[in-house]
């Protein structure tokens, strides 16, 4: 290889968190007590030595970066405190912007300078299409309690689309739409970097469905179950928060779904027009909503508190990588929460004001996912899938 | 002096119970008749006193302790300067070594047992009767000044530390000012607290304290043309540097050399130079020498696949710090350091780059940064040495984000473009590695001058440079293991680089010990006694020279060059650069040289006191010459661990093998001895000798003793020699038990009874 240090690669993780990256001096105690590191592949050792030798061409397109869970042995039992696992985390945090399109959103995703923008976009866009739809009042207490958050934007006629549907599906269809496409770009990226640096033919390919069958599906059932996450020894915590949280986007995932295809498809149906409207509390739906929000905040409380602690106690850098997360999940969490309790309350002025603010939370979440920690789970899943795909019959090439 | 004797056996240790006291004094009171007391617990405060009112009421001066090893209780046994104490071994050596009886041999084990206890005692008894007291040698005037050669940082700091100590003391130095080496550095290594950061080149100061010094005299330009006399009287003839002089030191012209000249079949090399046993009455006296003249850079050319010399892009680190110093990097964006030359099989580092060569590529990589924001220094090795505080200033470096290092085996350096390319392979990158970069720097290591010349220029029948082993890639043979500072030329000590490759926080270490060395050496000369390793002996070499025939051995095989020539060619001794190892004693065919306490007829009056038994296979005598400095604790350890030695064998302990003169050995086989070994410490490539050639010269005077042995009808095989380090205590039984085996196999000695 012909080495080009990027130095300022380097300083980039020295921001985010490895900064004491160039402490390493490859004893290798770290991918000996590393779950992932084998033989051939002295985990995270070379990549400690690639990030001091700024080599990001090599580290972003390593499946290890995102194979690794951070569970922070190598923290613990690095004898020069070089703090492999921060490092790596700043590898994850610069390899999403790395892959993040548009880049210039990404870059704005990527530290703290660019918080009041990330914001202010969505802020902006749905304050103006409020405005637009004509729906920015406060409604009276009546009509607030028949309607509750349903005509935020307003209300038509048009019988076979909901005025306020239609400018949620805008809003949020739009921002996701933005994520999936750059999921797409950013995880092809990857994966043709990996494949390339793995030395793999690519002479067969698989069919999506076989793709999906053979690969991507057993790696997501690998994460539901938390399987290796349940390996980390000194990180064991996170399970207990990261479970109730991931299975609440699961149930939260779930409600959405229903409420679109019940409230915005069927309930079009005369016959099933008692799907409309707002669910009692007692809905079977209802009650996952509730309890899925409710293990939201609970999971990103756990998470919040563990790093605070980690902080406090363990010297871990605080980065806007990790908390801006955990704020934004935080928000939305609490938000929707809020917009709830405001409606049972009756209490329309303050009720409207919180679901701008949660309506805003959520588009931020999905339009920002790719660039943001939150990207982990798309690039995580397809690297798990590739470790499955590169040691398969397709990945060898054994022909 | 008169002797009045008195032995005394202790009861203590099982001594009583194991050995037939009784016997032991009868011995003692009608064989060697001398009054003979018994005591439990010698070494007890009563035991002593028990002693000292025999001393003190009837006048006993000569003391025999019959009790535990030499080695041991020495304090306790000690009567003062006047008296004379001899020890017989018979703890360690007799009763711990006795092992266990054979079965249905109780008897004869007992029996045995007392006669070997026996034998010690007589030994014991001869010995201190043929002992004397030791007259210290004194010079007739002592000089106490020391001479520093050498105005580096090691010089200068053995001047100042020795100034320190009250001592006076002269540099010279061969350029026209102090500072040496250092003075080159653009920046130093850090000194202090927390370690991480270069230093500004501190050398001014030093040069300043050492020239604000009213102790210390300095002389710039100057050379040493020769250094004649010994320790306590060195007078060193000056020169202005690079000058010639008629007193330079001339080169050693052995008896072989002589012959040739003298019959013109080779030329003189000492043309117009004065013989090295002229004294030049112009010479400047001094007490002692710290030889501190350095280093210089190694030659790197050697290693072609690297293009020094062919490619100007490729630079040593001693040009590179010139550079720095110069103010020359400000166009170098990427420098590559090279640790070791590399090669896929070769990890080596440079030679003689010890752990300095690693630390000055750290330091050179910071002078890169440091001059351009955007420069990168590549830093490949093989092994990274930052001992001590060092490892700060690496953790330091390594904190800088365009600093890069990886372990690597370095292929090759060729030019491409204005640079070069360096290709490595095996590197922490998993990959191998191709670099393009401005410069290359090689890490070069530091050769000591007394490599290239004979630096101490010594008026010394043994020549005028230090006598090399050709062990030690031309550093000053010294014990290394026990005695760093120490040159095989007693008074001269090396320090800093001459000594090993070594930063300047260890030179500056060095060069205290080298000073406290050089102080110490005067003043053990003062008092009359041996420095090292014999520290205080105040015994030195007799020569009985009317009976000598000059035949030279003695002048030839004494390791430290103590013996020159007189005008008439008979062997003139030194005795201040004597280390009393007693090498000439054991040459000397007409055994004229010997110590007052150790000398041919004291320890062949031993050998003769030991009681032959005839006509017995079951008590054949074995004699085992052993080392005092290795072998006889290593028997004694061997005693403590209670292993058993054959009861056949009896322990001579002598200075050193070189001390053992084959009369010895030819005597105790005529007095109807039956075999002998001398034992002895390591020689060859890693010697543990402390008087360094000991145990190779006996095993050599061994060899041809058993030539002789068999003109006589004797097997060689009666004779021996081992080497044993001291940590050989398990295998040293079987190795003699082996021995007195092979010994019965052979039958007993033919003389016996003649």
């Amino acid at each position: 290889m012909s080495a080009q240090p990027d130095l300022e690669f380097i300083k980039y993780l020295k921001d985010a968190g490895g900064d004491d990256l160039k402490k390493c001096y490859q004893c290798a105690t770290c991918s000996v007590v590393c779950q992932l590191s084998t033989d051939t592949k002295p985990f995270p050792r070379k990549e400690m030595i690639w990030a001091q030798w700024g080599q990001k061409d090599k580290l972003v397109a390593d499946p290890d970066i995102f194979l690794c869970h951070d569970c922070g042995d190598c923290t613990v039992y690095c004898p020069r405190g070089a703090k492999p696992s921060n490092v790596l985390g700043a590898i994850r945090a610069y390899a999403y912007t790395f892959y993040g399109w548009p880049s210039g959103l990404a870059k704005l995703a990527s530290n703290s300078k660019g918080l009041p923008m990330l914001v202010a976009i969505p802020s902006v866009i749905i304050f103006v299409l409020w405005l637009i739809s004509g729906g920015l009042a406060i409604p009276s207490a009546a009509e607030f309690a028949d309607y509750g958050y349903q005509r935020f934007f307003g209300h038509w006629d048009f019988y076979w689309l909901s005025k306020n549907v239609f400018f949620i599906d805008v809003i949020m269809l739009a921002a996701a739409g933005l994520a999936v496409v750059a999921s797409y770009n950013g995880v092809s990226k990857m994966w043709k970097g990996m494949a390339e640096n793995a030395g793999l033919k690519n002479a067969f390919r698989p069919s999506a469905g076989s793709f999906i069958k053979e690969f991507l599906w057993p790696a997501v059932q690998e994460i539901v179950k938390h399987t290796r996450v349940r390996k980390c020894n000194e990180n064991n915590d996170r399970v207990k928060g990261h479970l109730p949280l991931m299975l609440a986007f699961i149930g939260l995932f779930i409600v959405t779904a229903w409420s679109a295809l019940a409230n915005d498809v069927l309930a079009l149906v005369p016959a099933l027009h008692f799907l409309h409207g707002p669910m009692s509390f007692w809905n079977p739906v209802k009650i996952l909503a509730n309890v899925s929000a409710v293990a939201m905040i609970i999971g990103i409380g756990i998470l919040w508190i563990n790093r605070s602690k980690k902080e406090a106690e363990k010297g871990l850098t605080p980065t806007f990588y990790d908390w801006f997360l955990i704020w934004e999940i935080m928000v939305v969490g609490v938000s929707g929460l809020l917009a709830e309790i405001a409606r049972w309350a009756g209490l329309a002025g303050p009720g409207y004001v919180i679901y701008y603010i949660h309506l805003v939370s959520v588009m931020m979440l999905f339009m920002y996912m790719p660039y943001t920690k939150f990207a982990h789970l798309v690039y995580r899943t397809f690297a798990i899938a590739f470790e499955k795909y590169s040691v398969s019959s397709f990945g060898k090439n054994e022909v | 002096m008169d002797k009045k004797y008195c032995a005394y056996i202790c009861t203590g240790c099982g001594i009583g119970e194991a050995l037939d006291i009784e016997g032991l004094t009868k011995v003692v009171t009608s064989e060697m008749s001398m009054d003979c007391k018994d005591f439990f617990g010698l070494c007890t405060a009563d035991g002593r006193a028990f002693i000292e009112k025999d001393i003190n009421e009837n006048g006993v001066n000569t003391v025999v302790v019959c009790a535990c090893s030499p080695r041991v209780m020495s304090d306790e046994f000690n009567f003062g300067e006047d008296k004379i104490t001899v020890r017989a071994n018979l703890r360690e050596q007799v009763i711990w070594s006795a092992g266990v009886a054979e079965e249905g041999k109780e008897e004869a084990h007992q029996e045995w047992l007392n006669e070997t206890a026996s034998d010690y005692v007589r030994m014991a008894c001869t010995r201190a009767k043929k002992t004397e007291l030791p007259d210290p040698y004194q010079l007739e005037t002592l000089n106490k000044e020391i001479l520093v050669m050498g105005g580096g940082i090691a010089g200068m700091t053995a001047a100042l530390e020795a100034s320190k100590a009250g001592s006076k003391v002269t540099i010279i130095e061969k350029a026209d000012k102090l500072g040496g080496k250092a003075l080159g550095w653009a920046k130093q290594f850090p000194t202090k607290m927390p370690y991480t950061d270069l230093e500004p080149n501190s050398i001014g100061t030093m040069v300043a304290a050492v020239e604000a010094d009213a102790n210390i005299t300095v002389k710039t330009s100057t050379e040493v043309a020769r250094i004649g006399g010994a320790p306590g009287n060195f007078g060193v003839t000056l020169k202005a540097a690079g000058s010639q002089s008629e007193w330079d030191a001339p080169a050693k012209v052995g008896v072989d050399e002589q012959d040739l000249i003298s019959k013109g079949q080779m030329e003189d090399p000492n043309v117009g130079l004065k013989p090295y046993a002229e004294e030049n009455p112009e010479a400047q006296k001094f007490g002692a020498v710290v030889l501190a003249t350095g280093w210089v850079p190694a030659d790197v050319s050697g290693f072609t696949h690297l293009g020094y010399g062919v490619n100007d892009k490729v630079v040593t680190n001693a040009q590179f710090e010139k550079m720095a110093k110069d103010g020359q990097l400000a166009g170098l964006k990427s420098v590559a350091f090279v640790m070791s030359p590399g090669g896929e099989d070769n990890d080596q580092d440079f030679p003689y780059c010890n752990s300095v060569t690693s630390m000055v590529a750290l330091k050179q990589a910071k002078y890169v940064r440091e001059s351009n924001a955007d420069a990168k220094a590549y830093i490949l090795y093989q092994h990274m040495r930052t001992p001590g505080h060092m490892e700060y200033f690496y953790k330091g470096i390594q904190q800088d984000d365009g600093i890069f290092l990886t372990k690597a085996a370095v292929t090759g350096v060729v030019a491409s473009g204005n640079g070069c390319t360096v290709t490595a392979t095996n590197t922490l990158l998993g990959e191998d590695l191709n670099l393009d970069v401005d410069l290359v720097v090689l890490a070069a290591g530091m050769e000591p001058m007394t490599k290239h010349e004979s630096s101490i220029n010594l008026a010394y029948r043994q020549g005028p440079a230090f006598l090399d082993l050709d062990l030690f890639d031309g550093y000053a043979d010294s014990h290394f293991i026990c005695f760093p500072y120490e040159t095989r030329r007693t008074g001269i000590y090396t320090c800093g680089g001459v000594r090993k490759a070594m930063n300047m926080e260890e030179t500056i270490d060095d060069a205290s010990g080298a000073a406290l060395k050089a102080i110490q050496c005067i003043e053990s000369v003062d008092r009359g006694v041996s420095v090292h390793p014999r520290s205080g002996d105040k015994t030195y070499p007799d020569f009985f020279m009317q009976r000598c025939t000059q035949c030279k051995r003695c002048t030839e095989e004494c390791p430290f060059g103590a013996i020159d020539d007189d005008a008439k060619g008979t062997p003139l001794p030194n005795p201040t650069r004597c280390r009393r190892c007693g090498t000439c004693m054991g040459a000397c065919p007409e055994r004229i040289i010997g110590f007052k306490d150790y000398n041919i007829d004291l320890i062949g009056s031993m050998l003769k006191s030991i009681e032959v038994p005839e006509d017995d296979e079951d008590k054949l005598r074995i004699i085992i010459f052993a080392c005092e400095n290795d072998a006889y604790p290593a028997l004694d350890m061997a005693g403590m661990r209670r292993n058993k030695l054959n009861h056949m064998v009896r322990i001579v302990p002598v200075r050193c093998l070189g001390s053992v003169n084959m009369s010895w050995v030819r005597d105790l086989l005529s007095a109807g001895m039956d075999g002998a070994m001398l034992l002895g410490c390591k020689y060859g490539d890693d010697y543990q000798c402390h008087f360094v050639k000991g145990s190779e010269i006996a095993s050599k005077r061994m060899e041809n003793i058993g030539d002789s042995l068999s003109t006589l009808g004797l097997e060689p095989e009666r004779v021996r020699s081992e080497q044993v380090a001291i940590t050989e205590y398990d295998k040293i039984p079987k190795l003699i038990n082996d021995f007195v085996d092979e010994i019965v196999e052979l039958g007993p000695n033919p003389f016996k009874g003649f």
